[in-house]
């Protein structure tokens, strides 16, 4: 029995490694080729724009994340982040607040509807897919009535120099900023209560909840987590663009918030996230999206090879295992 | 027709359900199957229906090996099975959960009034009182397992297995369906009967056979030489070590925890209950007494709707496990260890510490994952669970080996009054020995109160 | 009194009250409401809706969901609008091919799903963005006009009040109400979305099943795109785009359970003419158009909330 045992946590590691190995190996792939064709695709120029896209996609990853890690999903990622930017923006411009505390209020607006989303979740009983669903039209349609879907432009300058500074030549604050997001949301769910909580809670609601944990509460926290995620990601997008657009988010969030953490390995089931897995996930994404542009394919047709790597992950990841163990 | 195991066995993970199977179940006969909790019953009747395939050995019928796919296969080859848990179509009618597999047609449309005519005719048998028409969902436990039974009825199978048929049912429905078992087994039909109330089958039963630990100790004895000393000595065996338990050497303190007049939302009335320090108070009672029920009621799953629960001296009421861990320090080990006892998914050291997060996290609620594994391996050390790492997932381990990973849980908390619902089900005859062992201690050593739950027949 | 509470004891009695009451209301709110013409352009609002809603429905019984459904739909109007501008091809053979390019779809979801056990989320997530891709790939994004007037004409005809272009939900429905109801397979497909354990130990193929429903799916999303063609007298790119909510929407407020199993045919009607009737209404009233997102999401929660709520006083009861 001790040799099954072991080989079983052998195979469990090797497992949960295969995502973020096989990842790594894909992307230093397709950057080799992609360098091929053109050679500054490397360039401080070309990696620097590209970690401000990445970053984002990354947040918007992680805000899919932490409700995947207790089960649930958030289909208003994009309506809350646009909820975010459109409220910081009017703070800025409209009653002229300092940048920090219209970005911190936005990202309290961001907090806030995912605590409703939350709440509504865990009192009605309803699906999250359905209360996400559901709000994402609430607070989309809600934006677009108080702002009557006009841009706001008129921001301080200081909010695009934040976006023009560059560290060590090629690093924006937007990828710090996502990098130690991701270094506390490991933190989080390593060593930190709440959120082992919120992986028992999301493995097992059951056996968590006999086991004392409030599962309810850690159902709430995790949307609250989101909202403030996806608040982190619209500012981010307000830094790039200098300005607060109300087309931002939405829908078109939708699938980047699941491709990120899918490839990285996170279980839509629950109990299980990958920091690191989403990370590369998005880095994927955004390396395949400027990878187009590279090859001359051309961007119509990202949608449908983000769909066709979305696809094989999830196959690899279902057969590779069989696979291996056939070996 | 004659149904044939032939050293069949079948692993799960790492525990073995059934260990070189042989059995022959012979037409017209009604033949019983007993055992314990995990002795490998319901696997063996779900190979034989074609929802699981053996690992080794075969299934023969009348002397031809079979090899099904899925369940299709089996009821192709004329087999039909009422299970343990309820099969039924929610929202479907009664009518046409009986007849699913063959729905009569007209014309290609689906004949609604030949449902009705002919799943009458097979319940009426059973109970007269169901109305067909009526919404399956709507229908009490007893009534759906009635409908089950009816539904295997009507597949004119050859061979009929029923997994604990009579459950949930009453004894009126209990004595019809023997009625009906009996002219259809003179009438060819083998009819295998999984069942632990020991007195039924001594009653009907042709044969009986007898599964322990997934291994056959006693096969195709005819009835008449069989009596219930001698079955359920089979079942629990004899070869294991007698449990050494001390008597009675702790001071029995005062009243930890007293239920009075208890009333709970699953229908229990009246419960009265008395549990003082450093005892353990054993409860037993058959299944569908209500054991379970009453003691997740006590921790907050359930509702208690009148009479007075007392803990320490104090009238309390517990709303949710949560309460009952972080109030009143009472714990509820799970009977049903796979869904609500354990994260499968999780390792050893997450699974044993859960209970304790809170306790031992530092500020900012940050765990020290030293603390834990200390706290973790310490618990490994003293139930002598058998592990290779810490970060194992509790799913490759033994199902002792996770029964002691659920009670470890409950130990970490250190609780002042512990509920152990079935500890021992579906474990080697060792670790029973060794978890009684251990239980016995807890209370004498550790002055923590018990609350033991266990099936009736065995005492 | 009797029928009218046996009338609201059904799935979709509650819906049909709205929609009748919610006409009058609105025809004491605005003068303009109850013209003949106002009646049709509000049903022709909701023609394309209840057969994308019947689409994902479908799929609901079944136990599982489809989140390509507009992507299927935006891929098949571009195909179509090819057919018809690009290669020539007579209406009635494009129609056929477009239906048929839609089961395509829809099997190439059943059979990823059914045949690889990975969920239906995930499986339409991906495919919808592929739909999308080759959709934006083929069309650059730009819409093909080249639509037979006799078409355009048929999108715009009217009997009265009754746009021509509600008929074909008007023959789909009750031939899903025949074929869920009256035919085998159908009660299969609603067996397997009902329990699918159970189904396949009475014998039924879970997976035969799935793989019906979603091409099914897949067809329905392809009827509804040929009618946004013929509505929009172009095959515009971005058809489709906005057609997620509404397929929820129309069966969930219709009755339909996300476990599977129990679905409603005339609730997801007339919850799609609900919709169609609050939208028409907003605009004659002049209200900000952009209130419609925050209605229908409202509407949408409202509704599941009070049915769980429904559901579990009953349980207790």
């Amino acid at each position: 029995m001790r040799i099954v045992a072991n080989a079983g946590q052998a195979a469990r590691r090797r497992l949960e490694a295969a995502p973020q190995f096989g990842l790594l190996v894909i992307i230093v792939a397709l950057c080799g080729l992609f360098t091929l064709k053109q050679p500054d695709y490397v360039s401080f120029f070309n990696l620097f724009a590209m970690g401000r896209s990445l970053s984002v996609d990354v947040v918007i990853g992680f805000s899919q994340m932490v409700v995947l890690a207790i089960g649930n999903m958030n289909l208003s990622v994009g309506s809350i982040g646009v909820c975010s930017v459109m409220l910081a923006g009017y703070l800025m411009q409209t009653w002229h607040l300092p940048v920090s505390i219209a970005f911190l209020l936005a990202l309290a607006l961001g907090g806030t509807l995912g605590g409703l989303n939350g709440f509504s979740i865990v009192k009605s009983g309803v699906s999250s897919f359905v209360v996400t669903l559901a709000s994402a039209n609430i607070f989309s349609g809600a934006m677009l009535v108080l702002t009557r879907a006009r841009p706001i432009n008129g921001l301080p300058a200081s909010v695009s120099a934040i976006g023009l500074y560059r560290v060590f030549g090629f690093v924006s604050p937007a990828l710090l900023a996502a990098t130690t997001l991701g270094a506390l949301l490991s933190v989080f769910f390593r060593y930190s209560v709440s959120g082992k909580e919120m992986l028992a809670a999301g493995a097992n609601p059951t056996a968590a909840a006999m086991s004392g944990i409030p599962v309810n509460r850690s159902i709430v926290l995790s949307h609250i987590l989101s909202g403030v995620l996806a608040g982190v990601a619209g500012l981010m997008v307000v830094v790039r663009v200098g300005a607060a657009i109300p087309s931002v988010g939405g829908q078109d969030w939708l699938l980047p918030s699941f491709l990120g953490p899918v490839l990285g390995g996170v279980a839509l089931s629950g109990g299980f996230v990958s920091v690191t897995g989403t990370l590369l996930g998005a880095m994927l994404v955004t390396i395949i999206r400027s990878g187009l542009l590279v090859l001359d394919i051309g961007n119509f047709w990202l949608q449908l090879f983000l769909g066709l790597f979305l696809l094989a992950a999830v196959l690899a990841r279902r057969y590779g295992g069989i696979f291996r163990r056939c070996l | 027709m004659k149904v044939c195991i032939d050293s069949v066995s079948k692993m799960f993970q790492n525990v073995r359900a059934l260990d070189v199977v042989s059995v022959e179940f012979a037409a017209g006969e009604i033949h019983s199957l007993v055992g314990e909790n995990g002795a490998g019953k319901s696997t063996l009747v779900r190979i034989i229906t074609g929802v699981h395939r053996p690992d080794s050995g075969v299934v023969k019928l009348d002397g031809n090996p079979v090899r099904f796919g899925s369940p299709r296969d089996a009821l192709a080859a004329g087999i039909g099975a009422v299970h343990q848990e309820r099969n039924l179509i929610p929202h479907f009618s009664v009518g046409e959960n009986i007849l699913l597999e063959r729905l009569p047609t007209g014309n290609g449309f689906v004949d609604y009034k030949a449902i009705d005519a002919r799943a009458s005719e097979m319940l009426d048998i059973l109970d007269p009182g169901i109305d067909v028409r009526s919404d399956v969902s709507s229908m009490s436990v007893a009534h759906m397992q009635l409908i089950e039974i009816a539904k295997a009825l009507s597949l004119n199978a050859r061979a009929l297995l029923f997994d604990e048929p009579t459950d949930s049912i009453t004894k009126h429905g209990a004595a019809a369906l023997v009625k009906v078992l009996r002219r259809l087994s003179s009438a060819g039909v083998a009819i295998v009967f999984v069942s632990h109330k020991l007195d039924e089958v001594l009653v009907f039963s042709d044969r009986v056979s007898v599964l322990r630990g997934g291994r056959v100790v006693a096969s195709n004895e005819p009835i008449a030489e069989m009596s219930r000393p001698r079955l359920v000595s089979l079942m629990i065996g004899r070869e294991e070590r007698i449990a050494q338990i001390g008597h009675g050497c702790g001071v029995i303190g005062d009243v930890a925890l007293e239920l009075t007049s208890v009333a709970t939302s699953y229908g229990h009335r009246g419960i009265d209950l008395t549990l003082r320090k450093t005892e353990v108070l054993g409860l037993y009672g058959l299944v569908g007494a209500g054991r379970t029920e009453h003691a997740r009621a006590i921790v907050g799953v359930g509702k208690i709707i009148s009479g007075e629960v007392v803990v320490r001296g104090r009238r309390v009421t517990v709303h949710n496990p949560y309460e009952a861990l972080a109030r009143h320090r009472i714990g509820y080990v799970s009977e049903d260890r796979k869904d609500e006892g354990l994260i499968l998914s999780h390792g050893v050291r997450s699974n044993i510490a859960m209970t304790v997060w809170r306790a031992i996290a530092s500020m900012f609620k940050l765990l020290n994952r030293t603390t834990e594994a200390t706290v973790a391996n310490s618990y490994v050390r003293k139930l002598a669970i058998r592990i290779s790492s810490l970060d194992q997932m509790v799913s490759t381990l033994s199902g002792g080996n996770q029964q002691k990973v659920s009670i470890a849980k409950w130990l970490a908390a250190a609780t002042d009054t512990l509920i152990l619902d079935e500890p021992t089900v579906g474990i080697d005859i060792k670790t029973k020995v060794e978890l009684h062992e251990l239980i016995d201690e807890l209370a004498r050593q550790d002055q923590t109160d018990l609350l033991q739950l266990e099936r009736g027949c065995l005492a | 009194m009797i029928a009218l509470r046996r009338l609201l004891e059904t799935e979709w009695g509650g819906l049909a009250l709205i929609f009748g009451l919610g006409g009058g209301a609105a025809g004491l709110l605005s003068a303009s409401f109850f013209t003949e013409f106002n009646i049709y352009v509000m049903l022709r609002s909701g023609c394309v809706g209840i057969l994308v809603a019947f689409a994902q429905m479908i799929v609901l019984a079944v136990g599982q969901m489809n989140l390509a459904v507009g992507a299927l739909g935006g891929l098949v109007a571009v195909l179509f609008g090819a057919m018809l501008e690009v290669l020539d091809l007579p209406l009635p053979v494009a129609i056929a091919l477009a239906l048929l390019i839609g089961v395509a779809g829809g099997l190439f979801n059943g059979v990823l799903t059914a045949g690889t056990g990975i969920g239906s989320f995930i499986v339409t997530l991906a495919s919808g963005s592929m739909f999308t891709g080759i959709n934006v790939g083929i069309s650059q994004s730009k819409p093909f006009h080249g639509i037979p007037a006799e078409f355009v004409a048929f999108g715009d005809a009217r009997w009265s009040f009754m746009p021509a272009l509600l008929w074909p939900s008007l023959i789909v429905a009750p031939l899903l109400a025949i074929f869920l109801y009256r035919l085998t397979p159908g009660r299969r497909l609603l067996a397997v979305g009902g329990n699918a354990h159970a189904a396949e130990l009475s014998g039924i193929s879970p997976g035969a099943m799935v793989i019906l429903a979603h091409a099914i799916s897949g067809g329905l999303a392809g009827l509804a795109a040929v009618l946004a063609v013929a509505q929009l007298g172009a095959a515009q790119p971005e058809i489709g785009a906005t057609w997620l909510l509404i397929s929820f929407a129309g069966p969930i407020i219709g009755g339909a359970s996300l476990n599977g199993g129990r679905i409603s045919i005339l609730g997801a009607m007339f919850a799609v003419l609900v919709i169609a009737l609050i939208e028409n209404l907003l605009v004659i009233v002049m209200v900000d158009p952009y209130w419609v997102q925050f209605t229908l999401g409202a509407l949408l929660l409202t509704t599941v909330g009070l049915n769980q709520w429904r559901a579990t006083h009953a349980a207790r009861a």
